[in-house]
């Protein structure tokens, strides 16, 4: 095993911390899918019952599943977050979600009203679930936490939101001059390693576990670095799939005249869905490369041994067992990509970590915002 | 009362620094003592929060001062101690940590699903359909006549006069087969001269030139305007559309984190399924118009049996059936044929037995 974390990720070298000291001490998950697989088949039943509201409570237990299955030197993670505010926030981000997709097909004033709308919350509301995401996860006794300023906040969100809604908003005040605002939405795409970093940056180095903060070095060209090698592997997928689904699809129609729109959309979703096991698992493995290597706590630098290979061997596989058995190895997948991807995190710090942790004390964000932190659940997946 | 000491690690809340303790059951009281045995916190069992036994993790402790203890109980033994001390183990979990009741509620899931989406959407769907605003649906109605009109749809070419014979034509029967309900017909062409009318929200139906040419004669016309009114009367536009909701509703109550990618597949696969019940429903009212109208259902049998020649019709069944919008061509030709059977039987009848033409048939026409 290479303890040398300016090999995992070739040119990029951690600056600030040479991960010095002791050998550097691993993440374990211990979690298993037969366990798993019962905890999610009562969360999957509950919150059919309940038409959706349990989920928020099924959210709850699944993250306390994994993260208290997540061990590093022999103690585990734990989670908090109280179901209710996760149900808060679910709600308001639905009503939000829905007044979005219907306000234009209503009209162009409402929709732009919708937008003004989601871009003076969206920043505030990106702050607090990054807030109730850290705030609630603990570790040895003490809490992660988040340094929240608004004006911070609208400073780094509001931009990337801006250029992620201008495509949407440009088609639907301006639905005459099609061409123009495709190339536009083109040239937006040039943004996304650059809006990715941003936001990654910002949940990064804005962290703080106990009263330690967390820093994260500005590495916006190594992100554009690997996404323009994923594009390779974003064609390659969209090539394989788009020949393999588009020759059977050919053959489906000439032999049994399969109507048009449903092969389109069957098309589709098989389509999107082999460009992503394609792209994903090299984007995924490398870009948590960089992140955790431009991560740092005073003293404590951080790396992951992912490859995108092996990861990609983990994703085709959960991929096509969870279509052979119609979803029930799903959980079974979550488990072993858990497995794999906490397994490869690796920490080092100069002193031991027992020693490093005896020193640490609680920060005065955790003790000052409990009631900020139950206020508002939100999960978002970036 | 002697009880048996755990070991465990305690963190204070305050530092991540560990201290090695003995975490202790006494009644109802839980007990953390250092090795040397000196009381270090105590509370009762109801003011501590434990964590759910998992497999391979520790037990988590919190007590109400903030601290926490992380403590071993792969053998059960807490787990009996905490219980026996009047920990409550919440029915979630226990229902949890039982297989068969697992395996039980997944099939009663499937169950579940299988029920709301066969009986209860399509329930459901019809109830809110019915009480709908009709200025909503009329409103949905022209956005998608002005899209299709865009995009797709060209003026009709027919004469004049067809327009005008057609239209008093579905008037008269249209006013004998659902006096009440609005409907609006709308004449247009497309460049392949495609062979079909549509219903829109709202009452509007669409005839393509396409069909009116190839049609043997009016009555097979109206006969297909008749399906279309048919749609309309129950309002399928607005149920398919509020059922397609609620299975995509449905999709994300079960795969909610999957991704939107995974629960728009059944999406589809249920439009399709409905609207298969829904063009059955259609016919039915099709043959229930042309015979308030007195008329043969012997044209649109004629209409089904040419459409069939022309679209190359294969007659292997290589779809298969979920995967179909329409009934096939071949049963929708059966219903047709079993009712004009009845025609003839009866004595009111319409048509002359066997010798089935287009001249019969506008004979056969009680006007």
């Amino acid at each position: 095993m290479s303890a040398d974390p300016a090999r995992a990720v070739g040119p990029l070298t951690p600056s600030s911390v040479p991960p010095l000291g002791p050998s550097p001490s691993r993440f374990i998950f211990t979690g298993s899918g037969s366990e798993y697989f019962r905890i999610w088949v009562v969360n999957l039943v509950l919150t059919v019952l309940t038409l959706g509201i349990y989920s928020a409570w099924a959210k709850v237990r699944r993250a306390r599943y994994f993260w208290q299955n997540t061990r590093l030197e022999g103690h585990v993670f734990d989670y908090h977050g109280r179901p209710i505010s996760i149900l808060r926030g679910r709600i308001f981000a639905l009503v939000l979600l829905a007044a979005y997709s219907w306000a234009f097909q209503f009209s162009t004033r409402a929709g732009l009203v919708t937008v003004a709308v989601l871009c003076a919350v969206g920043p505030w509301l990106f702050m607090r679930a990054q807030q109730f995401k850290l705030g609630n996860t603990s570790f040895r006794g003490l809490r992660f936490g988040f340094r929240a300023k608004s004006s911070e906040a609208y400073r780094v969100v509001l931009p990337v939101l801006v250029l992620w809604l201008s495509p949407a908003v440009l088609f639907a005040v301006f639905g005459e001059y099609r061409q123009p605002i495709l190339i536009f939405s083109l040239l937006t795409v040039v943004f996304i390693p650059w809006m990715h970093h941003r936001l990654k940056a910002y949940q990064h180095g804005r962290a703080t576990y106990g009263d330690r903060h967390f820093a994260f070095g500005r590495v916006t060209r190594h992100f554009y670095g690997v996404y323009v090698k994923g594009l390779i592997f974003v064609v390659l997928g969209a090539v394989l799939g788009g020949v393999g689904l588009g020759t059977a699809f050919y053959l489906l129609e000439m032999e049994a005249g399969i109507p048009g729109t449903i092969a389109k959309v069957i098309f589709g979703a098989g389509f999107a869905l082999v460009t992503y096991v394609f792209a994903w698992p090299y984007l995924a493995a490398r870009l948590q490369q960089v992140v955790w290597i431009s991560t740092h706590l005073p003293g404590v630098s951080f790396w992951t041994e992912c490859k995108a290979g092996t990861l990609f061997g983990i994703v085709f596989m959960n991929v096509a067992l969870t279509l052979l058995t119609c979803g029930l190895y799903w959980p079974f997948g979550a488990v072993a990509l858990a497995r794999y991807r906490i397994g490869c995190m690796r920490v080092a710090s100069i002193v031991p970590l027992d020693t490093f942790a005896a020193g640490l004390h609680a920060g005065s964000v955790t003790a000052a915002g409990d009631d900020a932190l139950d206020s508002f659940g939100l999960d978002l997946g970036i | 009362m002697t009880s048996r000491g755990f070991l465990a690690c305690r963190f204070d809340g305050r530092s991540a620094e560990s201290a090695a303790v003995i975490f202790r059951v006494e009644g109802g009281i839980l007990k953390v003592e250092a090795q040397d045995g000196a009381l270090i916190e105590s509370g009762h069992v109801k003011s501590v929060v434990v964590s759910e036994r998992f497999r391979e993790t520790p037990r988590l402790i919190r007590f109400r001062s903030g601290s926490t203890l992380e403590v071993d109980d792969k053998d059960g033994a807490l787990a009996r101690a905490l219980e026996n001390a009047g920990l409550h183990v919440s029915p979630v979990v226990r229902l949890q940590g039982w297989w068969q009741a697992v395996v039980v509620a997944l099939a009663g899931l499937v169950a579940l699903m299988a029920l709301a989406y066969f009986k209860g959407l399509p329930i459901a769907a019809k109830w809110a359909a019915e009480r709908m605003p009709h200025t909503i649906e009329q409103r949905m109605g022209e956005q998608v006549l002005a899209v299709l009109d865009e995009n797709h749809l060209d003026p009709s070419t027919l004469p004049g006069y067809r327009h005008r014979v057609l239209t008093r034509r579905f008037a008269e029967a249209a006013a004998k087969a659902a006096p009440s309900v609005p409907y609006r017909l709308e004449f247009r062409a497309t460049e392949k001269d495609l062979i079909n009318a549509f219903a829109l929200p709202g009452g509007i139906i669409v005839l393509l030139d396409g069909l009116v040419k190839n049609a043997a004669n009016d009555d097979a016309v109206l006969g297909v305007l008749g399906h279309e009114l048919g749609h309309i009367v129950h309002k399928h536009n607005t149920r398919q559309l509020l059922q397609s909701t609620g299975v995509g509703i449905l999709a994300g109550l079960l795969w909610g984190d999957f991704s939107h990618m995974a629960s728009s597949v059944p999406v589809v696969l249920g439009m399709l399924h409905y609207s298969r019940g829904f063009e059955a429903e259609a016919d039915e009212f099709a043959i229930h118009f042309l015979h308030v109208n007195g008329m043969s259902a012997k044209p649109l049998r004629y209409f089904f049996v040419a459409l069939r020649a022309q679209r190359g019709w294969r007659p292997a069944q290589a779809l298969p059936e979920f995967l179909t919008t329409h009934p096939s061509t071949d049963d929708r030709i059966n219903r047709l044929e079993k009712e004009i059977e009845k025609e003839t039987a009866r004595p009111a009848g319409t048509a002359e037995p066997g010798t089935a033409t287009e001249e019969n048939a506008r004979d056969g026409d009680s006007r």
